[in-house]
């Protein structure tokens, strides 16, 4: 499998703060990319840097292109949807598909219409008119009309309600992804899209710090709840976290056998939620 | 350059006309409409006899000139007109570059296979031929108006205007004139276009205080350090004479682009167009 993102050494600082510390992370092409991290820890910098809306030190390659040298030619196959309602809020939704349609070669106006159609967003509204649910809505039509290779979203879902986050999700898992098409998503709703995910990336002050295929994660990281009596020997197989949990030890090990574990207790793969914990406290441990 | 291109750019500028409707659209219709009612009010004061002797007047003062000879006297009416597309371009100027990144639009803008070469060419585009356009429309929209006013004034009076039909002609002459005055006047300008744009691209906030600001400091240091004054002598060579915006007569038009004065001034003006094309890039 051929990788769509490649990147090597990427840094960035703003004045004092470093943003990228030597990021170095690879996606393959077709994967279902989630790059989880907490506020701060550079997620929204990576994400601009791969579609060359941030200048960054280092090697990057997207879909066989440097963002920094040509992003409208590399815009040609990928797609973006940032975290805050980023749509011109003063056009109406029928002049913003008309612009789409003018500038963008991989444009479908049929699919788009077909996609709004299925909503409650009408064509002769303007955008600051619209519901930040619709606007999202409106957003994914957009992107999902047009063919790319990539898309990139970066926390999507941030202040829509349960529904539309469900269906923002479903939509883009039934009608948009079919295999081919790489999505790297950025969220802080981990639980949300952990079943959606191929691969996955954990970003910490400006570092990767987990860069793992989710069908790997299995094989790599083992979650023990361990009793009271066997405490003192699972310490002793190094684990990475370890939380209190109704009265036992949930122990978290990275690349120790199973073999040695299975006899400390029940073994199950953590949630990405438990393993984004576990990594992150263990960056902070060193 | 392909059809496609053609088509992006097309609907980069359709994008700033709506956007900026009501500066493009808005603003010379107000002025139209309050040269109008100012007119027709004037109109509606003076007494029958004096209207009819005026209306008299005009018509011996126009009697066997041709549409293009009277065409500068209408030149007179689009001076409201031209001193408002100066100032809502310097207001557009300012603020195109700068708006989007304070709303964050930028973001989906750049998320566009445009590049930024276009985005900004579009915008000057949009200053230099496409804003004179729509104020051309309104101002003879206006003409029109005015006339069919004028000749309801005319039968109501039965005053024997002759050549209202030629007044109207000259009328649209001038057209021609106001927005050859607005292109020219434009590229005289262009190094004004360029500054603005410059700091509307880079300015995080209040980009005309920075445009200003720093064109005075600049001016300060080059008279504290070399003594000289070259770059506010240059400027104000370019500002201060009106003439220097209107053009009466088509046979100007060509030696007024192609001077030494005005090409140097194309040159500044393109560096400094490619300085907020390089600053636009970036949006962090």
């Amino acid at each position: 499998m051929s990788n769509i993102v490649e990147a090597r050494s990427l840094r960035k600082n703003y004045g004092n703060f470093t943003a990228l510390d030597g990021v170095d992370l690879t996606i393959p092409s077709g994967a279902i990319s989630g790059l989880i991290g907490p506020n701060g820890a550079g997620k929204t910098t990576t994400l601009k840097a791969l579609i060359g809306l941030c200048d960054v030190d280092g090697e990057l390659i997207v879909a066989g292109r440097d963002p920094r040298r040509a992003r409208h030619k590399l815009m040609e196959d990928v797609c973006f949807i940032a975290d805050v309602g980023i749509l011109p809020k003063w056009l109406k939704v029928s002049q913003l598909i008309d612009y789409v349609e003018a500038v963008h070669p991989r444009f479908d106006r049929k699919k788009a219409e077909k996609f709004l159609s299925t909503t409650d967003i009408p064509a002769n509204k303007r955008i600051k008119e619209l519901s930040k649910g619709m606007v999202t809505q409106l957003h994914l039509a957009l992107v999902m009309s047009i063919e790319v290779q990539l898309l990139v979203l970066d926390e999507p879902t941030l202040g829509l309600d349960i529904i539309y986050r469900k269906e923002f999700y479903d939509r883009l898992l039934n009608d948009y992804y079919d295999g081919n098409r790489t999505i790297i998503i950025s969220t802080h709703q981990v639980e949300e899209i952990e079943t959606l995910l191929s691969h996955l990336l954990f970003i910490n002050k400006g570092k990767i710090v987990l860069d793992t295929l989710m069908s790997e994660l299995c094989e790599v990281y083992t979650e023990v709840l361990v009793d009271a009596d066997k405490m003192a020997e699972a310490d002793a197989c190094g684990p990475i976290h370890v939380r209190e949990l109704l009265g036992k030890k949930s122990y978290t090990f990275e690349s120790v056998p199973k073999e040695r574990l299975e006899v400390l207790g029940e073994l199950q793969t953590p949630s990405v939620a438990d393993l984004f914990v576990a990594k992150l406290k263990e960056d902070r441990h060193g | 350059m392909d059809r496609f291109t053609i088509v992006q750019f097309y609907a980069l500028l359709r994008r700033e006309v709506l956007e900026h409707r009501n500066l493009f659209i808005g603003a010379p219709a107000v002025v139209a409409l309050l040269i109008l009612v100012a007119t027709s009010w004037v109109a509606m004061q003076i007494d029958e006899t004096q209207l009819a002797e005026g209306l008299s007047y005009i018509s011996v003062l126009f009697d066997g000139l041709s549409p293009f000879d009277m065409a500068p006297f209408f030149m007179l009416l689009a001076i409201p007109f031209m001193l408002t597309l100066y100032i809502c371009s310097a207001i557009y100027l300012i603020n195109t570059l700068f708006q989007d990144r304070k709303e964050m639009s930028i973001l989906f803008w750049q998320s566009m296979p445009v590049s930024n070469l276009q985005t900004v060419l579009s915008k000057v585009f949009t200053v230099v031929i496409v804003a004179p356009i729509f104020y051309v429309l309104i101002i003879f929209a206006m003409y029109l108006i005015g006339m069919i006013l004028l000749t309801i004034l005319v039968v109501s009076n039965e005053v024997d205007l002759v050549g209202i039909g030629w007044m109207f002609l000259a009328a649209i002459a001038s057209l021609v004139l106001i927005y050859c005055s607005a292109l020219v006047t434009s590229l005289w300008l262009l190094p004004t276009i360029g500054w603005l744009l410059l700091f509307s691209a880079f300015a995080k906030k209040t980009p005309l205080l920075w445009a200003g600001g720093v064109f005075i400091l600049v001016g300060f240091f080059e008279d504290f350090i070399f003594g000289t004054q070259y770059l506010a002598n240059w400027v104000q060579s370019r500002a201060a004479n009106p003439n220097q915006y209107l053009i009466f007569e088509f046979q100007s038009l060509l030696e007024r682009i192609f001077n030494y004065e005005t090409l140097f001034g194309i040159v500044v003006g393109s560096v400094l167009i490619t300085g907020a094309v390089c600053m636009r890039r970036f949006t962090d």
